[in-house]
């Protein structure tokens, strides 16, 4: 019966066709998801990792990194150095932890950056992590390897972007100038070979930070149109934010199990594209529809007002009653006051991270936040990668992870197709602007968080709610969609999800609750 | 055909008071939140009239509000963009340099690296792509092949000096004509002068292709190359080698344009000296040299001009386009060139490189009326041009001048952009 269930689903979701149909109207024909509990056999749910390659690029990055700053002379160590290389083959625990405490030397001396472990997975105990790790042993040996295969045209340009960033992050301006000049002449977007396209997008970013340098500013400006439509073509073509939407609301739709009074915070809820699909269960339970309030943030009211309207109509349609109230702040700025609470209902707050912009503002107003609306679900989908900590440390951090994303997308897509160049240009190139912007993406001077789950977890009032094995079967569904089948991989470990391309995680969906919820 | 250089000037004007009437945004506004804080962004032509305001306030010595500008253009610029973002990121390079006082030292990095990531190879690709999709050398080409047969012939020993960096590309139409025309094919000597580095690498091999298709066709050919030179107004009349009995042909293609400024009415008299039976010369139609110390009307009008170029571009080319991009940049080391580099004015010795101080179509004329005469162009000329026209997307045109003005334009959207003349003593 299950079989046929599932079927049944699959179907449904080939109906989805990506490019033509108008943004609203397909969703009434949209996912249905499972709500019986029993799940889909285990070993559609196992670890793709199998025959896993590693990335090539990335590993280049890793190895020339390593050498850069294997390179520079001797820092005085602070504290006890437990990894001496990014050869950890046991764990992979290689973390990248700020508290060293060592300030970078002061800015007479060639200031070395501080040894960078970059983190390939925070795991925990065991569970279900299945990435591929025994090639981390043999790092040396599979770099040189594919070290040898890559063209020495992309070799040059990339130790010369890392050469740039090592200047601008001992602040050696000129220099790098005269770097990103040559830089910026050699790569192009349009390259066939992912590694020059990557390249010429961080060139670029970082000329506009020198540039930001030299004006001392570094607020953003945002056309939040043109963003929004890159993000759509993302989503057509890429299966993450589709594994954000979904999994987040197979989340709240267990946490609003038997609750007939909801009411949905969405922190950046741009063009309302994941509710359709939930409000469609919803209005479809067996023990009826809830009444649904949502609340949505974002930039420009009017944007938000357009948005409500739409959602408005598809609930209306469904028969569900609904209420849509925006707020045009960032939730970081806003007092629990303007949140509308009502006696009775239960909260989810939910949350799709990006660095396209920083839409919440300083992160510590968000947590004390979120900890006084005491949620019954927090649903967090977050990129695997950190974005506090000084320039090199992101650098690094974000070159590993675009250079993923861009094999990702040129594992499927021509070089010279519009709509990836557009993705790459008006969506990828725009969070590696943020993120290599000074202050990094909050473009405020403010520090972000690392890593939201860990502050999540470190919080005591917050605890993790395992993503359950029916959000892992959606997620199964939706990377069954997007071809090429076996470059996507999703792993579950420690409640987690997580997906990503090839052997790197690049989102993580994680779910928590109030230790006191009472909402 | 009607004139359309005056009414260029009217149509340029006319825009520019309407862009004033409808410049409303005046974005202070420093914060990423409300909508409403970039309505430059969206709307048509921002990148203008940001660089425009920009240039004035540089003009004004506006420090807070030179300041505000280059952030706005910082952050919407782009060259992988549309228009408008390209047109930001180039500009916005040339008056960051202008602003740091970088402007030669960016110049010369911008073309080493370019002469290091050149090759034979993606040279010609390069150009023969661009001959592809656009008429914006080939028209010039076409002239100039017309207006030297036609003056040259008859001659039995033909001299043509080629002052140009298109690569030899005109050469083949024309060594074919002189095959077939009729049954006495003269001799042609061929002697190319480049002053591009990028240029002088390729020589070797464009000389053997060019000897090789001589003999295919039957010509009698000889090759030469001057490259030694570090400025074009180094050039003399004996490294030219012009002997008694040869017809001699002058053909400038964007060469006078890249002399300096001071060298040209010198240069042009050197020509002259040679007594050559026909002068060609092909430019670009814009004007970077009359108004040197005027740094707005300077900015303006190259910004006028390579707003046409890099749309004629966008139009031209796939928008993912490798050649086109290349295109670009070199429109970008110009563009820091003449904004970018006017201390060095004085100075060209030194300075190296090459001028980019373009002067328009009427410019020339009055400069070379001096010693020359006009020859106007054929009705069949005209006719291979207008043919040629026809081989490309819609939007391009013929121009003919009025009375007293000389040459033909090849015009794009109805803006005069290339011009080329024929002359005679």
């Amino acid at each position: 019966m299950m079989k046929g269930g599932f079927e049944v689903v699959h179907a449904t979701l080939d109906m989805i066709q990506p490019h033509h149909e108008p943004l609203w109207d397909n969703f009434a024909s949209s996912v249905a998801f499972p709500t019986s509990v029993n799940s889909v056999p285990r070993q559609t749910v196992e670890n793709r990792c199998v025959n896993l390659e590693r990335n090539e690029l990335s590993e280049w990055v890793e190895q020339v990194t390593k050498q850069l700053i294997d390179d520079l002379p001797p820092e005085p160590e602070t504290r006890p150095d437990h990894s001496s290389s990014l050869q950890d083959a046991d764990t992979s625990t290689m973390v990248c932890d700020d508290s060293f405490g060592a300030p970078l030397l002061p800015a007479g001396d060639f200031s070395r950056p501080r040894k960078i472990r970059r983190s390939v997975l925070d795991c925990g105990a065991g569970e279900e992590l299945q990435w591929s790790n025994n090639e981390l042993g043999n790092v040396n040996n599979v770099s040189e390897n594919k070290l040898n295969r890559l063209d020495e045209q992309g070799l040059s340009l990339i130790t010369l972007l890392l050469e740039c960033a090592v200047a601008i992050s001992v602040d050696n301006l000129g220099e790098a100038h005269r770097m990103l000049l040559e830089l910026t002449q050699m790569a192009s977007p349009y390259a066939a070979s992912c590694a020059e396209r990557v390249v010429a997008y961080f060139a670029k970013a970082m000329s506009s930070r020198v540039i930001n340098s030299w004006l001392g500013i570094c607020s953003p400006l945002i056309n939040y149109k043109t963003v929004h439509c890159a993000f759509q073509a993302f989503n057509n073509v890429s299966p993450f934010i589709k594994f954000a939407h979904f999994t987040s609301n197979q989340a709240i739709l267990e946490a609003f199990h038997r609750r007939d009074r909801v009411h949905i915070i969405d922190l950046d809820i741009m063009q309302g594209l994941q509710w359709p699909a939930l409000f469609h269960i919803l209005a479809t339970r067996i023990e009826g529809a809830p009444h649904v309030r949502m609340t949505g943030m974002g930039s420009s009211m009017e944007l938000l007002v357009e948005t409500g309207k739409q959602l408005s109509n598809f609930a209306k349609r469904l028969g569900m009653s609904f209420e849509f109230h925006p707020i045009a702040k960032k939730f970081g700025e806003i007092d629990i006051s303007m949140i509308q609470l009502r006696r009775g209902e239960t909260l989810a707050v939910h949350w799709l991270q990006h660095s396209l912009y920083d839409a919440t503002g300083p992160d510590w107003k968000t947590l004390r936040l979120f900890e006084q609306l005491g949620p019954r679900v927090i649903t967090l989908v977050e990129q695997d990668l950190s974005h506090g900590g000084v320039f090199l440390d992101r650098f690094v951090g974000s070159l590993h992870y675009y250079s993923t994303m861009f094999d990702s997308l040129g594992a499927y897509l021509l070089a010279d197709d519009p709509n990836r160049h557009r993705i790459e240009h008006c969506l990828l190139y725009r969070e590696i602007n943020n993120i290599l912007a000074i202050g990094g993406p909050a473009r405020s001077g403010e520090d972000k968080f690392k890593h939201w789950r860990s502050e999540l977890s470190r919080s005591n009032c917050f605890v993790q709610l395992p993503m359950s094995s029916n959000s892992m079967a959606q997620a199964q569904l939706i990377l069954n969609m997007f071809p090429p089948a076996h470059g996507y991989s999703l792993v579950q470990g420690d409640g987690t999800l997580r997906l990503g391309w090839k052997d790197t995680s690049l989102f993580t969906a994680s779910a928590w609750t109030s230790s006191h919820a009472f909402r | 055909m009607h004139n359309t250089t005056n009414h260029h000037h009217l149509n340029h004007q006319q825009q520019q008071q309407q862009q004033q009437t409808q410049n409303s945004h005046t974005s202070t506004s420093r914060s990423s939140d409300s909508g409403a804080g970039e309505p430059c962004a969206t709307g048509n032509k921002w990148a203008s009239r940001l660089l425009r305001e920009c240039a004035r306030a540089i003009s004004d010595k506006d420090s807070s509000k030179i300041h505000h500008l280059l952030w706005m253009l910082n952050e919407l610029a782009s060259p992988y963009g549309d228009c408008d973002q390209k047109l930001a990121s180039y500009f916005l390079k040339a008056l960051f340099c202008k602003a740091t006082e970088s402007g030669q030292r960016c110049y010369k990095t911008l073309t080493s690296v370019a002469e290091k990531s050149h090759s034979f190879d993606s040279a010609r690709k390069l150009i023969l792509k661009f001959q592809e999709v656009s008429p914006w050398t080939t028209f010039g080409h076409v002239a100039a092949n017309g207006a030297l047969l036609e003056a040259l012939d008859g001659e039995p020993k033909l001299h043509i000096i080629d002052i140009s960096n298109t690569l030899c590309t005109q050469w083949p139409t024309l060594l074919e004509a002189l095959a077939t025309r009729n049954d006495d094919t003269p001799h042609l000597k061929l002697t190319v002068v480049v002053t591009a580095n990028i240029v002088r690498s390729v020589m070797k091999e464009i000389s053997q292709r060019m000897e090789k298709f001589a003999r295919l066709m039957g010509v009698p050919f000889e090759f030469n190359v001057i490259s030694g030179l570090n400025r074009l107004g180094e050039l003399t009349k004996e490294a030219l080698g012009v002997v008694e009995d040869e017809a001699v042909a002058i053909n400038c293609i964007g060469a006078l344009g890249r002399l300096a400024v001071e060298e040209r009415g010198g240069v042009i008299q050197m020509f002259q000296s040679l007594g050559p039976k026909v002068v060609t010369v092909v430019e670009e139609e814009a004007d970077f040299s009359s108004t040197p110390y005027d740094f707005v009307r300077c900015f303006e009008e190259c910004l006028r001009f390579y707003t046409l170029y890099f749309e004629m571009l966008d139009e031209s080319f796939a928008p993912t386009s490798n050649e086109k991009l290349m295109l670009e940049r070199e429109c970008s080391r110009s563009i820091v060139r003449v904004l970018a580099c006017d201390e060095e004015l004085e100075d060209y010795s030194t300075s190296g490189g090459e001028c980019e101080r373009r002067e328009r179509g009427s410019q020339w004329s009055d400069r070379l009326k001096e010693v020359f005469s006009p020859i106007g162009f054929s009705d069949d000329v005209v006719d291979d041009v207008k043919a040629l026209l026809k081989r490309y997307r819609a939007g391009w045109a013929l121009a003919q001048p009025h009375q007293d003005e000389t040459g033909l334009y090849l015009t794009w959207k109805e803006e005069a952009v290339v011009w080329a003349s024929a002359w005679k003593p």
